[in-house]
């Protein structure tokens, strides 16, 4: 064997490796849907059904039917949907003003806002949640919107994609007379569509998926998030688990259907903070 | 320059004369307009988190419980804590998940990336498989695994055809918590390996190619050229992956309630029940103050070690 095909078979042993190794990060989703359609004994038995014999559509309807999931569902998006509004249009403001404007003490503003990323609702889940009761927002959307409506992360995110943008793009505006905020909607917002569908994909995503900050300011079921709801479904019907992927399942198809439509920005927004320091 | 500003020289005689009485100067306005754009953020900020850190501070120096008001305690919060075993384990059990995860995840991470950046057949498809699950809840993620490692469940059922007899993963002390930072991994390192794969793409093709010209090897290609260039990736990602691992929640609630006997009860955890199990808010608040404490110890120690890698 020639040393140019040993070369050759080793990349092929690497790939097929590369490939195993997705197999073994995608397994647990494969079992989970695989399992949504057995029945309760046949998701334990032994040796593994890979496939289930017969599908059980129904495990779906009744698992959803346990608990007001549409309530749920409807929830988590209206709350993901406010905080990406709010990431997106505060981050991109103070943004914009970080990046392309000078005043005093600008740089301590960004490094005070940059350590608030490790001051997260985990660490601060008890002063945040006085402060809400203060404000009377418990128990409210706004208590699940307001917290979460501006975040550093967005603010670093944008800022370095909008220290990029030519500054001539910005002063011909100024010179034909466009208003400071006309410029920053005009100009500034157009030209970060890329960053700003990095920053709406990654904070619907994360926003989608709250848990514990839902948990600690949320008793009424109107108001319950679906990842409440999956705890709950958990904390009830244990034993159900051929149910309780089913319902998991469903929890999972608007970060897919996300994912597969944006995976292009979804991958963006993870690498523009972390290329450049 | 760099900066978006034109240089005006606000010192001028003209530029003070012209200025009517109330206006300001075309400088000063930019200054304020500026400042008006970063307002918003930092009202936000000032209410959701530096408010609520000095709260923290201060209310881990007084005896709360959400329905009586406040009463001063000086340290006792701080003593209640450290003469309080459980606080202790949980100090434990967050310091070996937090290295557990993050350790490994540097490591595989990168060479997850390495892997993906080679030219192969289906690329595209090979990355999305690794990507879709960076996608997924951490809700669902729990509760998929409390089901995988169910006494009947796939792990044990996998282990059975290699004749491994069947492992009570997240009822023993001994494997709860390793089967938690296993989770934690294998959901860290796609994650991490996109910013990796990014760094990796950022380092300009001809380096490699003048390096292979002047006889050096993959090893020394990687050594001299690709880990040097990755330092400010790997810098985001340590302190990211730490940052990430220590504040993990939904995991230990959802698939071990922190049992059993605490092995998995982390600091947030302990967290959250001193708070709002037993409504012990100064306690909490203290246990709080001191996990910033940590975080921040974590990140700057980090900056220090590689700023003077840097150097």
């Amino acid at each position: 064997m020639n040393a140019k095909t040993r070369s050759r078979v080793l990349g092929w042993v690497v790939t097929l490796l590369t490939v195993a190794g997705a197999a073994f990060v995608l397994l647990p989703y494969f079992w989970m849907v695989s399992s949504s359609f057995k029945t309760q004994d046949a998701i334990f038995r032994l040796p593994l059904e890979w496939m289930p014999r017969e599908p059980r559509w129904q495990n779906y309807p009744s698992a959803l039917g346990r608990f007001p999931f549409g309530v749920y569902f409807f929830n988590s998006t209206v709350m993901a949907l406010a905080v990406m509004a709010g990431n997106l249009f505060f981050g991109s403001l103070a943004a914009y003003g970080l990046a392309k404007f000078r005043f005093p003490l600008r740089e301590l503003c960004f490094r005070a806002m940059l350590s608030t990323l490790m001051l997260p609702l985990e660490i601060l889940l008890v002063p945040t949640f006085l402060v809400v009761r203060q404000l009377g927002l418990l128990d409210s959307y706004g208590g699940l919107i307001v917290p979460l409506a501006v975040d550093a992360f967005g603010i670093f995110l944008m800022r370095q994609y909008i220290t990029d943008l030519p500054d001539s793009l910005i002063e011909a505006a100024r010179l034909d007379g466009c208003t400071e905020f006309g410029i920053y909607w005009r100009i500034v917002l157009p030209n970060c569509r890329p960053a700003l569908a990095a920053l709406a994909v990654l904070s619907f995503r994360e926003n989608w998926d709250q848990f514990l900050w839902p948990l600690v300011i949320i008793s009424k079921e109107a108001l319950k998030t679906f990842p409440l709801g999956l705890a709950q479904f958990e904390g009830f019907h244990s034993a159900s688990y051929h149910e309780m992927m089913a319902a998991a399942a469903v929890g999972m198809i608007p970060m897919i259907l996300l994912f597969l439509l944006f995976q292009r920005a979804f991958v963006r927004g993870l690498t523009l903070t972390g290329l450049k320091e | 320059m760099s900066n978006g500003l034109p240089s005006v020289p606000v010192s001028l005689p003209q530029a003070r004369t012209a200025a009517r009485p109330f206006s300001l100067t075309y400088a000063n306005r930019l200054r304020v307009a500026g400042f008006l754009f970063v307002l918003p953020a930092l009202l936000h900020f000032a209410l959701f988190k530096f408010y609520p850190m000095a709260q923290a501070l201060l209310l881990s120096f007084f005896r709360y419980d959400l329905t009586s008001s406040p009463e001063f305690t000086g340290l006792g919060n701080y003593r209640a804590l450290y003469e309080n075993p459980l606080f202790h384990q949980a100090l434990g059990v967050s310091a070996k998940y937090t290295l557990g995860v993050a350790i490994p995840e540097w490591f595989l991470a990168l060479g997850l990336a390495l892997l993906l950046n080679r030219a192969m057949p289906g690329r595209g498809l090979i990355r999305l498989a690794y990507f879709l699950p960076i996608a997924m809840s951490q809700i669902v993620v729990a509760l998929v695994w409390k089901f995988l490692y169910h006494p009947h469940g796939l792990v044990n059922g996998l282990l059975a055809t290699v004749g491994i007899g069947r492992i009570n993963w997240l009822s023993e002390e001994a494997t709860a918590l390793p089967a938690l930072i296993a989770i934690g991994v294998w959901r860290g390192v796609p994650l991490f390996a996109v910013v990796y794969l990014a760094g990796l793409q950022a380092i300009p093709r001809d380096y490699y190619e003048a390096a292979s010209m002047d006889g050096a090897g993959p090893w020394q290609r990687f050594r001299w050229i690709t880990l040097p260039l990755l330092r400010p990736t790997m810098l985001f990602v340590m302190v990211m992956s730490l940052l990430m691992a220590m504040k993990v929640f939904t995991n230990p609630l959802v698939m071990t309630e922190g049992g059993p006997n605490g092995s998995t009860r982390v600091l947030p955890y302990f967290i959250y029940e001193t708070g709002f199990a037993f409504f012990r808010m100064g306690e909490a608040a203290a246990a709080s103050s001191i996990l910033f404490g940590l975080a921040l110890l974590f990140t700057l120690v980090q900056f220090r070690l590689l700023r003077r890698g840097l150097a």
